[in-house]
């Protein structure tokens, strides 16, 4: 097992930056995931990590060892593909050993080996057919299979899960969580899905467009994104945004009737602010129900949505659209007039130039 | 559910195999008749009588025919075999390696194929007699693979862009080297791509004339093609053996075409679907 570092990583092909420079610290055995909407550069970060792309700059260290220049094989690093990447002419036990031969180990360490992760993973009864007579399912569970016969020091998945129907993800999500739990071997994760991200990572790194947008654990992300964008991108629905416009000591929200009082956490010299509440931290009353309070507004249901456990309620908050999460029982349909409260210390602000929160400067 | 194109469509099969076999079939009927046969006025539709006089005929008086065979085939399995190694190695070099010029060295080699193989002959003539390649197989099946290799690298090339790169990724973090990954993963993986191309670089060599015509000048090293067309005969063509040797030198082809047939089908259209 090993800690990996990145000293100021970078990747460019040859005028374009694929992705910017950044430094990022793995401890031994964390999970960590990196997070990001398509083409953001998760997965030539993990190929670099891999060895299977070039460093352009910085210094990456596996086990305090600089790695730039050494091989894949010799990195101690295992990957699993998204479209798993098996050999389709070997045999499961074939796919599962060919690391092992290559490195000479003894026929019968070897057969040991890959029975052992085999039965592990439910791939006994597998081992002699090719990939092509398995299901989705049983392929990733070889390739991972095939990482795990070689006791790499470091993890390495690419969106291994993308290739699955829901029910299934969502087991294979319970197998890596249970497996990281008993190997507790360093592993870097790619995905797309918060969800995924969310449930796995012991830190999230979620990039955006080749640049590192926030690091931090899945709470902090959540309760206190750094940029506009990780406020927007983690999160189902996503939060909703508003632009307000400073009024001596409140934020008038453009083209609504909405007007917030500028509470301690909502100060800033900036003239405008983009201001953001989650869905499900609205909270909607009957208007006979509602509390009285600085906090309460007035609201029309635009749509009503059950989802099952919740409902999306389509709102107009004085002129402003909103999105609230409720819960699935006994919620106003459409049409009905609400009364709806903003949780003030739900709010989030962020620089409508830069997209960074107001916060986070105090926060970190 | 319409009926109409469904009938035109079988009249144009029917009439494209009509004309691209008649003359194959004409060849084959004239094998069977005897001289009186072949100039006969009408022409003789179906050989009467019906004999097997020329092939016994060619087996005893002319073996040189037979020869000629044989030669063809050796330079054939030549070139494959050297076309499919040097073609393979480099078009997986040229498409996996991430080489810098690779595009214009396909464009390159694309280029240097444009050149008529007749243009190259008196140089290629010159060089062949200072090394003493002059018929030689090694000679002509050199001569057969420089001709052929361009093809064969595009073909294969076109053929490696369409397997997932990740298996041969999974390869290296595995601790595969390139000769390795191409001799134990790609080679079997792109399998059909070589049946097919290796078979037609064999067709094209065992029907290439202008070269063979030229490096092979003595009698017993001449391939079918020149052979038979050169074939003399005392006071008129012979029409009868000249026919007969044809058919035994389309037999080894058609076998070989009929073994790898679903091979050729599934390599020529692979790059097409997903
Ligand atoms: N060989 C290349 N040459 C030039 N640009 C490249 C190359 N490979 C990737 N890129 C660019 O680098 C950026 C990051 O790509 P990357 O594959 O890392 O994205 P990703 O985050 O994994 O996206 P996805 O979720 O779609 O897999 C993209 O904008 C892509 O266009
Ligand atoms: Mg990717």
């Amino acid at each position: 097992m090993a800690s990996v570092t990145l000293n100021q990583i970078g990747k460019a092909y040859g005028a374009v930056t694929a992705v910017e420079q950044f430094d990022l610290e793995i401890a031994d055995g964390e999970f960590l995931v990196l997070l990001g909407p398509s083409g953001c550069g998760k997965s030539t970060t993990l190929r670099m990590i891999a060895g299977l792309e070039s460093i352009t700059h910085g210094d990456l260290m596996i086990g305090g060892k600089r790695v730039n220049d050494i091989d894949p094989k010799d990195r101690g690093v295992a990957m699993v593909f998204q479209n798993y990447a098996l050999y389709p002419h070997k045999s499961v036990f074939d796919n599962m050993a060919m690391a092992l031969k290559l490195q000479k180990m003894p026929k019968a360490e070897i057969a040991e080996r890959v029975n052992g992760v085999a039965d592990m993973l439910g791939l006994t009864p597998y081992l002699e057919r090719k990939p092509a007579a398995l299901s989705g399912g049983q392929r990733q569970r070889v390739a991972i299979g095939r990482a795990i016969v070689r006791t790499p020091e470091v993890f390495l998945f690419d969106e291994p899960l993308s290739n699955l129907d829901a029910k299934l993800r969502v087991k294979m999500r319970m197998e890596l969580q249970e497996l990281h739990g008993r190997m507790g071997v360093t592993s870097i994760y790619v995905t797309h899905d918060q969800v995924e991200a969310m449930t796995l990572a012991d830190r999230i790194v979620i990039l955006n467009g080749g640049k590192v947008a926030q690091i931090g654990t899945p709470r902090e992300v959540y309760d206190h994104p750094a940029t506009e964008f990780v406020a927007g991108f983690i999160g189902s629905p996503a939060m909703n945004f508003m632009s307000g416009r400073r009024t001596g000591d409140h934020w008038q929200i453009i083209d609504s009737d909405l007007v917030l009082h500028a509470t301690e956490r909502l100060q800033s010299t900036d003239p405008a602010l983009t201001l953001g509440v989650r869905p499900e931290h609205l909270e909607v009353f009957a208007p006979e129900d509602a509390p009285e309070g600085p906090w309460v507004f007035d609201a029309k249901v635009k749509l009503a949505e059950l989802l099952g456990a919740d409902a999306l309620l389509n709102l107009s908050v004085m002129g402003q659209p909103m999105l609230a999460r409720v819960g699935g029982t006994d919620f106003p349909l459409a049409g009905q007039s609400v009364r709806v409260r903003i949780d003030p210390a739900r709010l989030h602000a962020f620089h409508p130039k830069t997209g960074l929160s107001i916060h986070s400067e105090a926060k970190q | 559910m319409n009926q109409k194109p469904r009938f035109g469509l079988y009249a144009l099969v029917t009439l494209s195999v009509v004309i691209s076999f008649f003359p194959i079939v004409w060849l084959i009927l004239t094998s069977f008749k005897n001289t009186a046969g072949i100039y006969a006025w009408p022409p003789q539709y179906w050989p009467d009588p019906f004999t097997l006089e020329n092939y016994i005929s060619i087996f005893t008086n002319s073996p040189e025919l037979l020869r000629y065979i044989l030669n063809s085939f050796i330079v054939g399995v030549g070139t494959t075999a050297i076309t499919l190694l040097l073609g393979g190695l480099s078009a997986y070099a040229l498409s996996r390696l991430g080489m810098r010029f690779a595009g214009v060295l396909m464009v390159g080699i694309l280029a240097v194929s444009m050149f008529p193989p007749v243009s190259l002959l008196p140089s290629l003539f010159q060089n062949f007699l200072n090394f003493g390649l002059l018929n030689t197989y090694t000679g002509l099946i050199l001569a057969h693979a420089g001709l052929f290799l361009p093809f064969t690298v595009w073909m294969l090339a076109s053929y490696f862009a369409t397997l997932p790169v990740e298996i041969e990724e999974a390869a290296r973090m595995d601790g595969m080297g390139f000769l390795r990954i191409f001799l134990t993963i790609v080679l079997p993986l792109s399998w059909p791509g070589f049946v097919a191309t290796g078979l037609i670089v064999f067709i094209f060599s065992w029907n290439e004339f202008p070269l063979a015509l030229v490096l092979m000048t003595q009698n017993a090293m001449r391939t079918a093609p020149v052979g038979i067309s050169l074939y003399p005969g005392e006071y008129a063509f012979p029409w009868e053996t000249i026919s007969t040797a044809t058919v035994l030198a389309i037999i080894p082809v058609l076998v070989i075409t009929a073994i790898f047939q679903k091979q050729i089908v599934g390599g020529l259209t692979a790059g097409a679907g997903k």
